[in-house]
């Protein structure tokens, strides 16, 4: 389980985080959303410790790690993994050199043994034969699945997901939001996902943060993103519930409906 | 103040880098294949700009010197002189710039645009330290490459003069290289590889110094870039006027 209490974080004299509360059960996947901004990346970046805090507690597995020295937050880094919204692939190492790195560099496992492995999880992610490529040969697609191989690889057990899904095309979207959820059953990870794609939120999430001007508000099940009246939610939320609503409305063909398009045809 | 405070900044970065390269050289947990990948892209590929570079300058200093002894015939000296000066000065110094301006800039630019593409803070979500991954395998690479490409270059170099030489005034090799034992000592060899040594870890701490403080995009790296190779080439000359008693000292040891 993943805890923040009171998280204050910032760069120089600038606060961005002003008291973050925030519990992500283990095994559940946790949305964190909100404008841009807003204090998501930060946040992210403080349960990372590449930020620490000014104050808080930042409790991993029971153990706060908010103040500990950065040798000691290694360690806690390695139950861990990051996808990072623009992949983040090392581009002087071939896909296989990204998604082996954990185990050769880090685990000094020799690359023999550690080339199956990388095959194993290139083939679950649907990229068989691709080892050799470099990330600048891959598609945007290509380059999440491999970011996401390089973290499953050494089976984290809390992953965070940073707007995995942003310059997607839909299809990709449908694709990772799979994936997410497929990694999740299988490797019983903690999920936490950053994201302001609120389709994908819904997708895949079970419990929603939204955070807004530095502060985390519990919005609780994503579906009361379409239901919740608190006022910060509607505002966050009110160009996103109108376009399902007008969709909603389109695929039921309801009077007063945007083209009118009879019920049962293709729109 | 703020300038006084970023040159001490400058230099405490540098020296942590260097002492944190020498930490995993001798702790045995330097990447080897990290190593030698870099040593081949910043040292051999460097080879042939060095070579170029030396041989210019090799012949350039025996067309003066041949023109000058020539006339008070002690052209006999020519290739002692140069083999001095080369050894002591050009080899080191020259190598340096030309290492500042390809692998330096290749340094920072590398880095800096890992900076900027999240891929260090990737290496820190994959509990590796940047300094290890990074920094340490480029000192390393540089420090054994800096004299290896020096070496090239100056033997090229120390020929390309004899050719002018030759040319110019159709001097044998016999006589161009008669002196050389009576110029050259050991001592001007260790200054050379002293100085290579030196200016190797220089140049490969600067780099990565402004890589790893790049910021603002694709403008702040070439900026640092930029940056990098103006301080290596300030610094090569800079340290090269305060190794100046090194030889002298070399000498009196040797």
């Amino acid at each position: 389980m993943l805890m923040l209490e009171g998280i204050r974080a910032g760069y120089g004299d600038t606060e961005v985080l002003h008291g973050i509360d925030l519990v992500a059960e283990e095994r559940v996947t946790t949305a964190i959303i909100g404008a841009s901004g807003s204090g998501k990346s930060t946040l992210l970046r403080v349960i990372m410790g590449f930020l620490r805090p000014t104050a808080g507690k930042l409790i991993i597995d029971g153990q706060d790690v908010a103040h500990v020295s950065e040798h000691e937050f290694a360690k806690h880094r390695q139950k861990m993994g990051l996808v990072f919204q623009e992949s983040a692939l090392f581009d002087s190492l071939t896909v296989a050199e990204n998604v082996g790195f954990f185990p050769y560099y880090r685990q000094k496992k020799p690359w023999g043994k550690v080339l199956p492995m990388v095959r194993e999880m290139l083939e679950m992610l649907d990229l068989p034969g691709i080892e050799n490529k470099y990330p600048s040969e891959l598609s945007g697609g290509m380059r999440r699945r491999v970011a996401l191989g390089r973290t499953l690889i050494y089976k984290p057990k809390i992953l965070l997901y940073d707007e995995p899904t942003t310059g997607l095309d839909p299809t990709m979207i449908g694709h990772v939001d799979e994936i997410i959820r497929e990694m999740n059953e299988k490797f019983q990870v903690t999920s936490i996902l950053v994201s302001h794609d609120l389709e994908s939120v819904l997708d895949v999430a079970e419990h929603v943060f939204l955070v807004q001007d530095g502060i985390a508000q519990d919005v609780g099940e994503p579906w009361h993103l379409l239901t919740s009246k608190d006022e910060r939610v509607v505002t966050f939320t009110k160009n996103w519930r109108e376009h399902v609503e007008m969709y909603r409305r389109l695929m039921h063909s309801e009077p007063g409906s945007a083209n009118g398009t009879p019920k049962g045809e293709t729109l | 103040m703020g300038y006084v405070l970023g040159v001490f900044d400058f230099l405490g970065a540098v020296v942590v880098y260097v002492a944190r390269t020498f930490a995993y050289l001798f702790t045995g947990r330097l990447n080897l294949r990290l190593t030698t990948r870099q040593m081949e892209f910043l040292g051999v590929n460097t080879i042939p700009l060095a070579v170029l570079v030396l041989s210019f300058v090799g012949a350039t200093i025996c067309y003066l010197l041949a023109e000058e002894l020539g006339k008070r015939g002690a052209a006999g000296y020519t290739g002692g002189f140069l083999l001095v000066a080369m050894l002591r000065e050009f080899i080191p110094v020259l190598t340096g710039v030309v290492m500042a301006g390809k692998a330096g800039a290749a340094i920072t630019s590398e880095i800096g645009s890992m900076k900027i593409s999240s891929q260090i803070d990737a290496l820190r979500a994959l509990s590796t330290d940047p300094h290890w991954f990074l920094t340490a395998p480029r000192v390393i690479a540089l420090l054994i490459m800096l004299p290896v490409v020096g070496a090239f270059a100056g033997v090229v170099g120390y020929y390309a003069g004899y050719a002018m030489v030759h040319s110019k005034i159709g001097l044998s090799y016999a006589s161009f290289s008669s002196q050389v034992s009576t110029f050259a000592t050991a001592g001007d060899f260790y200054t050379c590889l002293i100085k290579c040594l030196i200016f190797g870890v220089v140049i490969a701490a600067v780099g990565c110094y402004m890589g790893y403080r790049v910021k603002g995009g694709a403008a702040g790296v070439g900026r640092e870039v930029t940056n990098s190779v103006v301080v290596s080439i300030v610094m090569i000359f800079g340290l090269d006027l305060v190794l100046l008693p090194l030889n002298h000292w070399l000498k009196e040891i040797i």
